[in-house]
């Protein structure tokens, strides 16, 4: 068994090296881009079961989204349910024979956290500004910016952190199990992998639209703080 | 511990693909649908809430018509009532007007009838009683009547003016003198010579017997008549019974 902390590099394209992970999430892209296209090929105003299960996944991610930001989920839906979607898909890739979950990664978990350290950034900017985002670092006061500085970075590290941890564990804790004790005892451990893995994509990504909603939301109050027409408003809040 | 930057770029990339391509194919026509089914849902209520507006607005104005006709309706009834009061007044002062006039004739009618009905019964009773005194004083044809009726007759001539007592003694002047029953030679005589006397002549007497004059003796000539009969009597009581009542 490979060491969960060292990539295996399975060829090179030129200078690039592409690990098995690599390989793993182009497998798991096509799948989800197939099931997506032929899954919404025909969507009527009368729904087929197959309409109501999409629409059912599309209106908890929203409810969850509008649960945690208060705002108009469009915005956030195709980042956050991505993201997701694809990290409960790499967790449960471990049930497959001979296939190491890209999650169990640090390259993966780490882009993925690049990924949601940049998005803060983005909806940020998108939503108060440059000015803006900028000023969501001064909340709740100034003295705050070099707690928050850093605290951008190392939520975001957290995360990484959290998400490599559990599903490098449970693939480790697996491959040993399996290796001591046959084919039948990992499967309650596979069973409790499952769980894990739902969590923490579940985790994952409201963690991920929670940093972006801290950030438009302190952006938009110090934006509004700044704004002398919005006294009245504040006012009659 | 070493991490490869290739892969954590590529994955990345990878990752930020998925999100464009699943953003294309999944999650916006789905999002698409659902918003697609509430427009159509909304427009649905909507045009029921505007069909149920539409509906209140002509229930309203159905529940305003109804209350106007109701309004007409007991206008119409006032008015009506008004009138029918009116014209069932004047039909009973007509009525009543009538009904005196009718009242009035019927007792007028009654009591002219009732004045003839009177009238002709006293006229019958007058005539019964003529009737009665004739059939009784026919009874009463004696000596001592004649003689009553002769003496009579002499006092009417004394009475009478002198012209006429000479017009009946003219030769020219033919005197009929009536009795009710047939006299014998010597009543004739006695009877001629008593008017003869009043006369002061002779007049030429022609003794006619007429029973209806029941007793007495009348003098007549085409120009003149001296009654003095029970008949003439009767018949001049009868005419102040009628004359009476």
């Amino acid at each position: 068994m490979n060491s969960p902390l060292e990539s295996a590099v399975l060829f090179h394209l030129g200078p690039i090296p592409i690990t098995q992970a690599v390989v793993t999430t182009w497998a798991i892209m096509v799948v989800l881009v197939l099931a997506a296209f032929l899954l919404t090929r025909r969507l009527d105003l009368r729904p087929s079961r197959r309409q109501a299960a999409l629409e059912l996944v599309v209106a908890t991610l929203d409810t969850q989204i509008v649960a945690t930001s208060e705002a108009d989920p469009a915005p956030y839906r195709g980042f956050i349910g991505t993201l997701f979607l694809y990290t409960l898909v790499a967790n449960w890739s471990s049930l497959l024979p001979g296939i190491d979950p890209p999650t169990a990664q640090l390259e993966t978990d780490a882009a993925l956290a690049a990924l949601v350290f940049l998005s803060v950034i983005w909806f940020g900017v998108r939503s108060g500004g440059v000015g803006g985002y900028l000023r969501s670092f001064a909340a709740p006061n100034p003295v705050m910016i070099p707690l928050n500085m850093l605290e951008s970075v190392t939520r975001v590290f957290s995360m990484f952190v959290r998400l490599f941890g559990n599903v490098m564990s449970g693939v480790f804790v697996i491959g040993i199990v399996a290796s001591l004790a046959g084919l039948l005892v990992p499967i309650p451990l596979m069973a409790l992998d499952l769980l894990t893995g739902l969590v923490q994509a579940y985790i994952f990504a409201v963690l991920a639209m929670v940093f972006i909603t801290a950030t438009v939301e302190d952006g938009k109050a110090r934006t509004a703080d700044a704004d002398p027409t919005n006294l009245s408003e504040q006012k009659d809040i | 511990m070493t991490i490869n930057w290739w892969t954590l770029g590529l994955q990345a990339v990878n990752v930020l693909i998925l999100v464009w391509l699943l953003s294309r194919v999944f999650w916006r026509p789905v999002a698409e649908a659902i918003a697609r089914r509430q427009d159509v849902v909304q427009t649905m209520l909507n045009d029921a809430k505007t069909a149920h507006d539409s509906a209140a607005a002509a229930l309203a104005e159905v529940g305003t018509t109804r209350a106007g006709m109701a309004a007409e309706r007991e206008a119409l009834l006032s008015e009506a009532t008004r009138k029918a009061e009116a014209a069932a007044k004047a039909a009973l002062a007509d009525a009543s007007r009538q009904a005196k006039t009718l009242l009035k004739a019927a007792q007028t009618t009654a009591a002219r009838e009732t004045d003839a009905a009177r009238a002709k019964a006293a006229a019958a009773s007058a005539a019964l009683a003529v009737d009665i005194a004739r059939k009784l004083l026919g009874r009463l044809e004696t000596a001592e009547v004649q003689a009553a009726f002769l003496h009579l007759l002499v006092t009417a001539i004394d009475q009478m003016p002198p012209k006429d007592r000479a017009a009946l003694l003219k030769a020219e002047t033919r005197v009929d003198l009536l009795s009710a029953v047939d006299l014998d030679a010597a009543a004739k005589a006695k009877v001629a010579n008593a008017v003869g006397k009043a006369l002061g002549g002779a007049p030429e007497l022609n003794f006619v017997t007429d029973p209806d004059l029941i007793a007495g003796f009348e003098l007549r000539t085409p120009h003149f008549v001296l009654r003095n009969s029970w008949q003439a009597d009767l018949a001049a009581i009868q005419k102040d019974l009628k004359n009476a009542i």
